[in-house]
C-alpha cells in the first residue's frame, strides 16, 4: 500500500457526473469457457430427465448479492496527477425458504460500503459522516478493475454466506457461476449464457427440454474448478428456444451421485419459484424470492442519494474521519 | 419519560415510521402479541426538544393488516400458499388524536411506543378529569364507564341532546330513557339540578314506554353487571306517573285509551275553561301548510275573542258559555246561569258550534266582524273546515267537568301516550304540554328546578320546511330553554328533516344506526368519516356520542334496561299477599 503525501484528503475530490457514467457495469466474471466438457458423465443416453422432489431438503437457501457505484472520486496526487476511485456498496444476504412451513425469511443481510482507489493508493478513512466504509486500492489505473474488485468482494461475501449456510437438510442456491471449489450441498445458479459448453445432439436437447425438465450432467472440467453442471427450463414461455432455461453447477468434489441428486431436486422445485413475466423483467431466471432479497438488500444500502451526499459533505468539510498522519 | 410503566398502560405497538403522523391522526404499528380494536384508547409521550414530555391519547378508528413485502396482489398466494416470497405480516390501527397534554400541539414521534390508555390515561384520554360533572351515558368497547359533561346537558355551559338513527332497532328512545335513569338515579353527579328534576317523557309508538315502572324479567346478569360499573343498580324507574288520553264513547266513566296497560294509567283532557285561557286553539292548527294563507290570522282573533267572551257556568265546572263583555270586559270570574236557548259549550264540537254562529252562520248571512275581521270568506271557511275536522279528530281532549290535566308535579317521571291520537292529536298534545311547561319556566325565569322532555318524531314536530306554532315553540325551547332549565331530548330517524335551528342547539348528540345516505348529510358532520361508514353496521344498543368536551365522538354501548319495555317482559310481581 503506497503511503500518501501529507494531507492528501484536501485533494480528494467527488465527480459530479453520475457514477454509472463512463464505464461498464457489466462486469466480466470471468467465466471462461473450460477446457474440456465431458457429457457422459451420468448417462450417454441424453434425454430430458423430469425433476423430482423425493426426499429434497426441508429448506432451500437463496443466497444473492447486490451492488452499486455510489460516486466517483479524483485523488489529485502530487506525482501520480489524478488517481481515479470509487465510492460503493454491496450487500448480501440470503433466504430460507422453510418448504414445511411454508414461509421464507431473510438471514444474514449484511452491506459494506467500500472506497477503492486505484494505482494502489490507499486512503486510511473508515467513516464517512455516519457511514462507515473500508478504503482498498487496485494496481493500475483502469477504471473498470475499480468495479470489479467491489464485484469481487461481494462475490467473496456471497460465497462465504452460502458456505455457512449450508449445512444438512438444506440445499443452497447461489447466484452466479463458481469461482472456487466447494464440496459443500450450494448450487450455483447462472441466468444468462455467455459460454457454450455443449454441441451437436447435446446442445439440441436443451432446446427440447420441458418446464421441470433436465439435461443430463455434464462436467465442465477447469483445471481450477472442476464442476458438474446441467441446464433446467424454469417455465415454458414464448421465446427463442432457450427462453426459461438456466444452467446450475455443483462442484465436482461432490461425486456424480450427490449431484445427480441435486440436479434431480432443483428442476423439480426451481419451476414453482420462478417469476412471471409481468412483474419481473427477467423472468423467469430470476426467482421470487432472490427477486425479494434483491429488493431488501437494496433497501438495507440505504439511499444512494444520502450516502452520495454525506461523501460530499465530508469531503468539502475535510470531515473524512480517521485522516491518517501526514506522511 | 421517568414514570414507571405501569401508569402509563401496556405497551402495544410503536407509531409508523414510514408516514408522516400528524395532531389529527397516526398509524401504530402493533407488536406480535398485541391486538388493537375499534374505538380502544392509546396513549403516547413525545419529547419535545426544549418543551418536555407531550403525551397524545387518541381513539382507535380503524383496524388494518398487509404483508410488507407483498408488491402485487398475486404475491399473496406466493407469501401464503408456498411460502417462497419472504413477507412479514405487519398489523396496525389507525388512531385519530382526541387530547394532547399539556396543550401542545405537536404530532407524535415516529417510532416512539403507544399504550394502551387504562384507569388514570384512559380518564385523561376521555377528559374525565376535565369535565365539570362527568355523568357515566355508557360503556365503551372494554366494558368501562364513557362519561358526558353534565354542564353540557343541564344548561350550563350548553344543553339538550339530539339522537338520530332509523328505526326499528328501537335504539333511540331506549338511549334517551338510559340516559333519563342514569341523570335520575345519579343526584349526586346533577347536584342542585337533582332537586325537583322533572322528566316529560312522550309516548309516541307502541306502549313501550307504559312499564318504565316494571322490571324487566329478561334482564340477565351480564346486563347487571353493566348496570354496576355504570354505579346504577338495575331497578326500573322508581316516581313514574302514566298518562293516556280518554277513550271515546267511554260514556260517563272516563277510561285511559291504552291496550295493554289500564292500572296505574289516568286518562288526560282539558276542559273549555282551560282550552281557552291557555290559548290551546294554537295548536289545532299545527300543519306546516296552515301558515301559508291567513287562517293564522283569523285563528289569532278567534283565540283573543274567546278568552274575552268566555264565562264559567254556574255549577258545571270547566263548561262556558260564550257572551259579548262589557266595555272592559268581564270583571272577575263570573258565573254565569245560562239562559234558555243559549249554547253552553263543554266539548270541543260545543265550541266549534257556537264559533259557526259567528264566523259562518247557517242562516247564510256575513260573519260577525268582531270575529272574523276583513278575512276573506274562503279564508274563514278553511279555518272552520279545518276547526270541523280537529273537532272530529280529537275533541275527546276537551271535555267540560273536573280538571284532567296532567299533573308534572305528580311524579319525577310524567309519560303521556298519545300514540292512539291522530297526528293532529298528537301536535296538540304535545304543543299543549310543552307551552305549559315552558311558560311556567319562563315566568319563574330561573334555571333550576330542572324540566327535561323527551320527544321522539321530532321531524314531525319541528320539521325542516314550513312553520307552525309548534315548531316555533321548539326552536324557541332550543334555542332559550337552554338559559331556562327546559331541556330537550329530542329524537328523529332524519336528522335532516327536523329544523336545523333545534338540532344546532343540542350540545349532546347521538347516533344509532343510520341509512347509508343519511350518515352522508351535513347534519352528521360531525362523525369522523370512519365512523360514518361504521354508523350502518351498528347494533341495536351501540351509540356515537359526541359532546363538545371531547373533539372526537365515542362510540359506547348501553346496557339492556331494567324497565320492561314490552308488556311481556314486566316481570310477575310477587303477589303481596302470599303466605298470608
Amino acid at each position: 500500500m503506497t503511503d500518501t503525501q501529507s494531507d492528501p484528503f484536501h485533494r480528494l475530490y467527488v465527480e459530479s457526473w453520475a457514477p454509472e457514467y463512463g464505464a461498464s457495469m457489466e462486469v466480466d466474471d470471468g467465466s471462461a469457457a473450460a477446457a474440456s466438457v465431458d457429457p457422459a458423465v451420468e448417462t450417454s443416453d441424453w434425454r430430458p430427465i423430469e425433476g423430482a422432489r423425493t426426499d429434497a431438503p426441508r429448506e432451500m437457501v437463496f443466497v444473492d448479492g447486490v451492488r452499486r457505484i455510489e460516486a466517483r472520486l479524483t485523488l489529485d496526487d502530487p506525482l501520480e496527477g489524478p488517481v481515479p476511485g470509487i465510492m460503493g456498496a454491496y450487500g448480501v444476504g440470503a433466504v430460507i425458504w422453510k418448504r414445511a412451513a411454508r414461509r421464507s425469511d431473510f438471514t444474514g443481510l449484511t452491506v459494506e460500503r467500500l472506497v477503492v482507489m486505484a494505482k494502489g493508493l490507499a486512503v486510511d478513512v473508515h467513516r464517512i459522516g455516519a457511514l462507515p466504509v473500508t478504503a482498498e486500492s487496485v494496481p493500475g489505473d483502469d477504471a473498470s478493475a475499480l468495479v470489479s474488485h467491489l464485484q469481487q468482494r461481494m462475490r467473496a461475501a456471497e460465497g462465504a454466506l452460502a458456505s455457512a449456510l449450508a449445512g444438512p437438510g438444506r440445499l443452497v442456491i447461489a447466484d452466479g457461476p463458481f469461482h472456487e471449489v466447494r464440496a459443500q450441498p450450494v448450487v450455483g445458479y447462472v441466468k444468462t449464457h455467455r459460454t457454450r459448453y455443449l454441441d451437436g445432439e447435446s446442445g439440441a436437447l436443451i432446446g427440447r427440454l420441458r418446464a421441470g425438465s433436465r439435461t443430463p450432467l455434464f462436467l465442465i472440467d477447469s483445471e481450477r474448478y472442476p464442476r458438474y453442471a446441467w441446464y433446467l427450463r424454469l417455465a415454458d414461455l414464448p421465446g427463442h428456444s432457450w427462453t426459461g432455461v438456466v444452467r446450475c453447477e455443483v462442484s465436482a468434489a461432490l461425486g456424480v451421485e450427490a449431484a445427480v441428486q441435486m440436479a434431480d431436486w432443483t428442476a423439480g422445485l426451481l419451476p414453482g419459484l420462478s417469476s412471471a413475466p409481468h412483474i419481473d423483467r427477467r423472468a423467469p431466471q430470476n426467482l421470487v424470492p432472490i427477486a425479494a432479497l434483491e429488493r431488501e438488500l437494496r433497501k438495507c444500502m440505504g439511499d444512494q442519494g444520502l450516502a452520495a451526499r454525506a461523501l460530499r459533505s465530508a469531503v468539502r468539510n475535510r470531515r473524512l474521519a480517521g485522516i491518517g498522519g501526514g506522511g | 419519560m421517568s414514570e414507571p410503566m405501569e401508569r402509563r398502560g401496556i405497551p402495544v405497538g410503536r407509531v409508523i415510521a414510514s408516514q408522516h403522523a400528524n395532531t389529527q391522526e397516526f398509524r401504530v404499528v402493533l407488536n406480535d402479541d398485541s391486538y388493537l380494536q375499534l374505538d380502544d384508547l392509546v396513549m403516547l409521550e413525545t419529547e419535545v426538544p426544549g418543551a418536555g414530555t407531550v403525551r397524545t391519547y387518541g381513539v382507535v378508528t380503524e383496524s388494518e393488516g398487509i404483508y410488507e413485502g407483498a408488491q402485487y396482489e398475486s404475491d399473496t398466494f406466493r407469501i401464503t400458499e408456498e411460502g417462497i416470497l419472504p413477507a412479514a405480516k405487519i398489523r396496525s390501527a389507525r388512531v385519530s388524536v382526541t387530547r394532547v397534554d399539556p396543550e401542545l400541539w405537536v404530532a407524535p414521534d415516529p417510532g416512539v411506543e403507544v399504550y394502551r390508555a387504562a384507569g388514570e390515561q384512559r380518564d385523561k384520554a376521555l377528559y374525565k378529569d376535565e369535565m365539570g360533572r362527568p355523568l357515566p351515558v355508557g360503556v365503551g368497547r372494554d366494558q368501562e364507564p364513557v362519561y358526558a359533561d353534565l354542564d353540557f346537558f343541564d344548561g350550563r355551559k350548553g344543553g339538550h341532546m339530539s339522537i338520530s338513527g332509523i328505526s326499528g332497532v328501537a335504539t333511540k328512545t331506549s338511549y334517551a330513557l338510559f340516559f333519563l335513569r342514569m341523570l335520575t338515579a345519579h343526584p349526586e353527579i346533577l347536584g342542585e339540578g337533582a332537586a325537583n328534576l322533572r322528566v316529560l317523557v312522550f309516548n309516541v309508538k307502541g306502549e313501550d314506554l307504559l312499564w318504565l315502572d316494571k322490571p324487566n324479567r329478561y334482564l340477565d346478569q351480564e346486563a347487571v353487571d353493566v348496570w354496576h360499573r355504570l354505579g346504577v343498580e338495575p331497578a326500573p324507574f322508581k316516581s313514574v306517573r302514566f298518562w293516556a288520553p280518554p277513550r271515546r264513547r267511554s260514556g260517563d266513566v272516563i277510561l285511559p285509551d291504552t291496550g295493554g296497560r289500564l292500572e296505574g294509567v289516568d286518562a288526560f283532557a282539558w276542559t273549555p275553561r282551560e282550552f281557552i285561557d291557555e290559548g290551546l286553539l294554537a295548536f289545532l292548527f299545527t300543519d306546516a301548510s296552515d301558515h301559508r294563507n291567513q287562517i293564522g290570522f283569523v285563528e289569532e282573533r278567534v283565540r283573543a275573542q274567546l278568552r274575552r267572551w268566555a264565562v264559567d257556568v254556574a255549577g258545571e265546572p270547566g263548561a262556558v258559555v260564550l257572551r259579548a263583555p262589557p266595555p272592559g270586559g268581564h270583571k272577575g270570574a263570573p258565573q254565569a246561569v245560562p239562559e234558555r236557548g243559549e249554547p253552553v259549550i263543554r266539548s270541543l264540537s260545543d265550541l266549534v258550534e257556537a264559533l259557526d254562529e259567528y264566523l259562518d252562520p247557517p242562516d247564510g248571512s256575513e260573519p260577525d266582524l268582531a270575529w272574523s275581521g276583513r278575512t276573506q270568506t274562503g279564508t274563514i271557511a278553511a279555518f272552520m273546515r279545518r276547526l270541523h275536522a280537529a273537532s272530529h279528530r280529537l275533541g275527546h281532549l276537551i271535555q267540560a267537568g273536573e280538571s284532567r290535566r296532567v299533573d308534572r308535579t305528580a311524579a319525577q317521571v310524567t309519560v303521556v301516550s298519545i300514540q292512539s291520537l291522530h297526528d293532529l292529536g298528537q301536535r296538540f298534545v304535545v304543543g299543549a304540554l310543552l307551552e305549559e311547561t315552558f311558560r311556567e319556566k319562563e315566568q319563574t325565569g330561573r334555571r333550576l328546578p330542572l324540566s327535561v322532555i323527551v320527544l321522539d318524531e321530532l321531524n314531525k314536530y319541528a320539521p325542516r320546511e314550513g312553520r307552525s306554532p309548534l315548531k316555533e315553540m321548539l326552536i324557541d325551547i332550543a334555542q332559550r330553554g337552554r338559559s331556562l332549565g327546559v331541556l330537550l331530548v329530542g329524537a328523529q330517524q332524519t336528522a335532516s328533516r327536523v329544523a336545523p335551528e333545534v338540532l344546532e342547539n343540542a350540545a349532546l348528540r347521538v347516533a344509532g344506526r343510520l341509512d347509508a345516505a343519511e350518515a352522508e348529510r351535513s347534519e352528521y358532520g360531525w362523525m369522523l368519516p370512519s365512523t360514518k361508514a361504521r354508523a350502518r353496521l351498528l347494533k341495536p344498543g351501540t351509540m356515537v356520542l359526541s359532546q363538545p368536551a371531547i373533539p372526537v365522538p365515542l362510540v359506547l354501548t348501553f346496557p339492556f334496561p331494567a324497565w320492561a319495555t314490552r308488556q311481556e317482559e314486566a316481570a310477575v310481581q310477587d303477589d303481596p299477599f302470599q303466605g298470608l
